[in-house]
């Protein structure tokens, strides 16, 4: 049977069909829908799946899982794997028993993310192969493989699919049959105790490991050469699909070197590409991970030819790497026109950011803080999430971002160099199960004042609404107990705790006051739903407006426009949440 | 055939570029597509790049696209340099206004925009909000919009295989809805078909 489906659901469907028993991750944009697809397709049960706290612990639940001899895949995006390298190190080591693969996004742009960064790196980094596919039906292919590979290794699998093939989708022919094992459960075995001896033994083995791998992955057919030619093209990843257009487009006589299962490097194929051409140029995204491999190769094997890529310049190193630019690098390398687009003009349109939806709690937390601390010296730790939107204009309350749970923290480090500011921390409820906890027990133990603001909305709203421990449901969606953040803040130590309905205006602007005066760690939790999750609360109308725009200065809420010099609420966006009410006395709501 | 579908997020593109690369697979041919989807839930630029045949990548090139959907406005007139040089568009006349033009620091010049569009395309503007409010929801705009496209006869699909894609897609409680909001958004521009196998 042919599907169409996104490359995240084809990971999930090949990871069912693989026989998967145990599925964890914490959501990240491009890599969510993968754990929400296997959720999908456990229409029996038999697969537990959770949505773990965060990114560390779910490859935990899934190394646990393996040890016991299931299948699990572990499921995030590629900063995730920095909050889960401490495990992954120690599993590279240990490794494996039950076929385990750890799914890490990466997202070149960047898109929706912090960094660039490149998981191919911690391949090699941690000793655990690489595979990198370059649409949904590879990725669907691969994950189905890497399974298997894992048991054939006793080691995970970094299956890393890249933004364009997280979220494209394409044409693919579903296996009906789920592969069917037996577990024999964990077996008591010293092998499962990480201490320096067996770390020593198994590096020993590993190293050695890693060539017969490479020996492996040149005949193995996600690594390949196509087409021939003097001129090499090397190439991975969703990169490749473009390269792949453009050749078969304006018919190059090139030869391709596709690299799929990227670490450890399949160098018996890359000395029989390089053996073939005459000069290379290598198109990946992200980091000059091919690039330098080939180089390698190079100089193990005394082969010599030009190379052009990112170390030298003549690629960029950052940003994604599309049809055009990957046209106009070949055209300049093979030193001829291929297509003379004709561009059509182009004219200045109104921009379209990121905003904060109307009707969004975070906007009233935000607009209560503001209000409240108006001149008095004030410094606004932000965190990540739907919030971190809350730095645009008007608002301009998010003076730093740097991961997850870090607001908090930082928040005490600016306090310890500026002990006479109001600082603050904003966090999301999701972001404080995964690591804001942690930073709170930091404060109260070492007597840093700061007042966290926790923007309850009660989802994960940023990456398409997950359930987390604070919610009471699992991603299955059964019931689970429900983690209660004021009690945590409680237990935790902190001084002043109180919870309060942003949209109880006055209420929610009297609480910050109060906390900003008290001495110690104070927590303020405003709770109230995301918009996506409820019904809209009515509507705001606006009578008689004078035209001062206070309301849209203030807030800047995307259901206030204007037309003919007036306020205007547009009834498709607005959700009656009556914040702009607060701030003009000619707006109501019906 | 490559389609470009563009607009807000929140207006249902990912389920129309869904349902069009579907019924190419009903039809036997290969499809993927491509969502760039951005930062923010709702209120930012989504994109998806529907593309029927054989093509390896899922992004439509610059001068590529076979037809542009577009769901609002100025969204339209920022992709129309997708469009190949015979390409057609389909444009929404709905405006979603974003917050820097409330703030006053961006225009949103209507007259501007849709002259641009005109004179660089060959272009259909539909009400496509007001059908789909007249079908009964302003969600259905999705689907008044493929029901146009397959109007003109531009989409190189049968209307049964948008249909049988449609149940597929679509959850049953709003099936009849969207079907009427199809044959509505098709009605819309079957006229202009003549037309446009003129241009
Ligand atoms: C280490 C890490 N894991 C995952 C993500 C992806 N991510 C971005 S925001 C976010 C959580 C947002 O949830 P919450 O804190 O509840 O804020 P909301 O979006 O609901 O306002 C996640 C998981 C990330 N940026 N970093």
């Amino acid at each position: 049977m042919k599907e169409i489906l996104l490359g995240n659901t084809a990971i999930a469907l090949g990871a069912v069909t693989a026989g998967v028993r145990v599925a964890a991750g914490y959501p990240g944009t491009p890599s969510t829908e993968v754990l929400e697809g296997v959720a999908k397709y456990n229409t029996d049960g038999k697969i537990s799946v959770e949505w773990s706290a965060n990114e560390k612990a779910a490859l935990e639940v899934a190394a646990g899982a393996s040890w016991s001899g299931v299948r699990a895949i572990v499921t995030m995006k590629q900063v995730g794997l920095n909050v889960a390298s401490d495990p992954l190190m120690s599993l590279g080591v240990i490794g494996t028993k039950g076929g385990m693969v750890i799914v890490v996004a990466d997202d070149p742009g960047p898109i929706s993310s912090q960094t660039e960064q490149d998981t191919r790196h911690f391949g090699k980094f941690a000793n655990i192969p690489v595979l990198d596919p370059s649409s949904p039906e590879e990725a669907y292919e691969m994950t189905k493989y890497a399974f298997e590979l894992s048991e054939k290794l006793h080691l995970p699998i970094i299956l890393r699919p890249t933004t364009k093939v997280c979220h494209s989708s394409g044409t693919i022919e579903v296996d009906t049959e789920v592969y069917q094992y037996e577990s024999e459960g964990f077996v008591k075995d010293p092998k499962w105790v990480i201490f320096p001896p067996l770390s020593y033994r198994r590096h020993l083995e590993i190293e050695q490991q890693q060539k017969e791998i490479s020996v492996l992955f040149s005949r193995l057919p996600f690594n390949r050469i196509e087409g021939n030619g003097s001129i090499g093209i090397a190439t991975g990843g969703a990169t490749y699909a473009i390269v792949k257009d453009i050749v078969e487009t304006f018919k190059l006589d090139v030869t391709i070197l596709k690299s799929g299962a990227v670490f450890p490097p399949p160098d018996q194929l890359y000395g029989e590409f390089l053996h073939r051409v005459e000069k290379v140029l290598v198109l990946e995204e992200l980091d000059p991970v091919i690039e330098e491999q080939l180089y390698h190769v190079m100089a193990v094997r005394k082969i010599e030819r030009p190379i052009r890529g990112k170390l030298d310049g003549f690629v960029t190193p950052a940003g994604e790497l599309r049809f055009e630019n990957t046209l106009d690098y070949i055209e300049k390398f093979i030193g001829r026109k291929l297509k003379s687009i004709e561009n059509k003009p182009v004219i200045d349109l109104p921009q379209r950011s990121p905003v904060l939806c109307a009707g969004c709690p975070h906007r009233a937390s935000f607009y209560a803080v503001k209000k409240a601390m108006r001149g008095k010296k004030s410094v606004f730790c932000g965190d990540i999430g739907c919030y971190t939107l809350g730095n645009g204009k008007p608002l301009e309350m998010t003076d730093t971002c740097l991961c997850m749970g870090a607001g908090i923290t930082v928040a005490q480090g600016i306090k310890k160099a500026e002990p006479d500011a109001n600082v603050f921390a904003f966090i999301g409820d999701s972001t404080f199960f995964a690591s804001g906890m942690t930073g709170l027990a930091n404060a109260v133990y070492n007597g840093t004042n700061i007042i966290v603001v926790v923007l309850d909305n009660s989802t994960t709203a940023m990456t398409g609404h997950q359930p987390h421990p604070g919610i009471g449901r699992t991603i299955m969606n059964t019931s689970s107990p429900k983690i209660d953040i004021c009690s945590v803040a409680k237990a935790l130590g902190a001084g002043f705790v109180k919870k309060v309905n942003p949209f109880e205006f006055d209420e929610a602007v009297k609480t910050v006051r109060e906390a900003s005066e008290k001495n110690g760690v104070s927590v303020i939790i405003f709770e109230a739903p995301c918009v996506a999750l409820v019904k809209s609360h009515g509507i705001c109308t606006v009578e008689e407006c004078t035209g001062c725009k206070k309301c849209i200065r203030e807030i800047g809420c995307p259901a206030l426009t204007v037309r003919a010099r007036k306020v205007e609420i547009n009834p498709a966006l607005c959700y009656g949440c009556g914040l702009c009410t607060n701030i003009c006395d000619r707006i109501i709501r019906l | 055939m490559d389609i470009l579908i563009t607009g807000v997020g929140g207006q249902g593109i990912i389920l129309a570029s869904k349902i069009l690369a579907y019924a190419y697979v009903i039809e036997g041919r290969n499809a993927r597509t491509g969502e760039t989807i951005g930062m923010s839930q709702r209120g930012g630029c989504v994109v998806s790049h529907v593309r029927a045949g054989n093509a390896h990548s899922p992004y439509i090139p610059v001068g590529g696209a076979d037809l542009l959907l577009s769901f609002e406005l100025c969204e339209g007139a920022r992709r129309i340099p997708y469009l190949k040089k015979d390409g057609f568009a389909i444009v929404n006349t709905a405006m979603i206004i974003p917050v820097s033009t409330a703030l006053g620091k961006s225009d949103y010049d209507v007259e501007k925009i849709t002259k641009y569009i005109s004179e660089n395309t060959n272009a259909i503007f539909i009400d496509a909000d007001r059908i789909a409010q007249e079908c009964g929801s302003f969600r259905a705009v999705n689907t008044v919009l493929i029901g146009a496209a397959c109007g003109l006869g531009v989409l190189e699909l049968s209307t049964d295989s948008i249909i049988q894609s449609m149940k597929k897609n679509i959850r049953a409680q709003y099936l009849d809805l969207n079907i009427n909001a199809f044959h509505s958004g098709m009605k819309a521009t079957e006229e202009m078909r003549e037309k446009c196998k003129i241009m």
